[in-house]
């Protein structure tokens, strides 16, 4: 599937899931930010990103689980470590505006419609099952 | 006012599907208020949407709790889509179909199906569609000072639920 | 139970309403929703949302000088997202604004509601001051039209 197939069907996934127009779901569009998507909104994603490629997504696969952990959080801003766990279990995701001021609260705008299509291509080219 | 917005169950397919009917009356106060008579017309009592939501909410959260035994609270999270065609009034029924999309920890998506029955003819019509998603409270709500025992699935469902409740 | 889920208007326009609804525990159908945890159903939410569009409609009738207004009910709904419980003792403050208008006459209105909380409402001026985007109960889109009535 070639990228522009990808980014067309993953705009549609977040089309039906906010209620957006497609002249909102840009490449740089937050999900957050820009879509106004909420927590439930996210699960949503999740299950319509499954339906529409047609592979199983695990928990904490597409977005975080919650990282809140003294080991990883100081006073509601993500460490050293848990950057890097972040970034480690979220290749598809640019931190680099996060790192810059790393809230935890902040976490949730990192996602771009372009980080759920570098998701997918990821999933597809790991031939992923079902 | 009792908050039972189904009457009975029609069909269960334990994990997949469940079928319910609402019958609408000229019994039930609210409907005297919706309308009565105004500016915008004459007295013209029907359904409101929003308890055939509520209906349709209810048909779909019986269906998603009974696939971890009425252990979970399932709680409505959001309604991506809902359509309501056509409306119903008093001596029409309501058929709630409703079957799980995909369920996980986290909480469950079901789509459904509105239709409604008059006597004088025609069968079941759809009138409308849905796409509901429920919320796994437990898991999704750490910090939110919720109590131990499941309220959602109370008492008042009992005598409709009948086996498909877990024995006490 | 009487059916009306605006207990004051406090501001009203032809493109957008604001309103207030108390949530008490005289409401019987509380009792059952939940037995131990009363919170105001998320369907009223959304109702309090259309009696509010209903006054916007009114009120947009009236400026175009039509005639009789037109009694429209809930065609649709759109991504409407629940957030925070609303419990009895506190209120529901709903915000409904037009979209957009369709062909077949319908109106889509944005609309989200917030929690009152009793400290807010002893301390505002008017219960019109700002609440924090954390107490959102709902927000989402939704579609007013004609009612339709089946022929036979």
């Amino acid at each position: 599937m070639s990228h522009d197939e990808i980014f067309k069907k993953v705009q549609g996934v977040l089309v039906d899931a906010l209620g957006v127009d497609d002249d909102e779901v840009t490449p740089t569009a937050r999900l957050t930010t820009d879509l106004h998507a909420e927590s439930i909104d996210f699960l949503d994603i999740v299950f319509r990103i499954e339906k529409a490629f047609g592979f199983k997504i695990g928990q904490g696969e597409l977005f975080p689980d919650n990282i809140n952990d003294p080991k990883y959080v100081t006073d509601g801003v993500v460490n050293a470590a848990g950057l890097a766990l972040l970034k480690e279990k979220m290749p598809h995701v640019d931190f680099t505006a996060f790192s810059a001021d790393p809230k935890l609260e902040k976490v949730s705008e990192v996602f771009t419609v372009d980080s759920l299509v570098k998701f997918v291509a990821n999933k597809l080219k790991a031939g992923a099952p079902a | 006012m009792r908050w039972l917005w189904i009457d009975a169950i029609l069909l269960h397919e334990p994990n997949a599907r469940l079928v319910a009917i609402k019958n609408v009356s000229l019994a039930e106060d609210h409907l005297h208020q919706h309308f009565p008579e105004g500016d915008d017309g004459p007295s013209q009592p029907m359904m409101p949407a929003s308890l055939m939501l509520e209906g349709m909410a209810q048909t779909a959260g019986i269906l998603v709790g009974s696939v971890r035994q009425f252990k979970e609270k399932v709680i409505l999270a959001k309604v991506t889509e809902a359509i309501f065609e056509s409306d119903v009034f008093p001596g029409q029924s309501i058929r709630y179909d409703a079957k799980i999309d995909r369920i996980d920890d986290m909480g469950a998506s079901t789509i459904g199906t509105i239709s409604r029955f008059d006597h004088r003819g025609g069968g079941w019509i759809d009138i409308g569609r849905t796409e509901i998603i429920f919320s796994h409270v437990d898991q999704n709500r750490a910090g939110l000072d919720l109590p131990e025992h499941n309220f959602v699935f109370g008492e008042n469902f009992r005598a409709i639920l009948g086996g498909l409740l877990p024995k006490k | 139970m009487h059916f009306r889920l605006v207990d004051q208007i406090l501001e009203c326009g032809p493109d957008r309403a604001v309103t207030l609804k108390n949530v008490t525990l005289a409401e019987e159908y509380l009792q059952d929703h939940f037995p131990g945890f009363h919170v105001l159903p998320g369907v009223f939410m959304l109702e309090a949302l259309v009696q509010s569009a209903r006054l916007v409609l009114e009120a947009r009738d009236r400026a175009k000088g039509d005639g009789a207004p037109r009694r429209m009910v809930l065609g649709g709904v759109r991504a409407l997202r629940y957030g925070n419980f609303v419990r009895p003792g506190e209120g529901l403050r709903s915000e409904v604004i037009v979209d957009k208008e369709t062909d077949d006459g319908s109106v889509v209105f944005r609309g989200s509601a917030t929690v009152l909380r009793h400290s807010q409402i002893a301390t505002a001026a008017s219960a019109g001051s700002a609440i924090s985007s954390s107490d959102t109960a709902v927000s989402g889109r939704f579609t007013m039209r004609l009612v339709r009535t089946l022929q036979f």
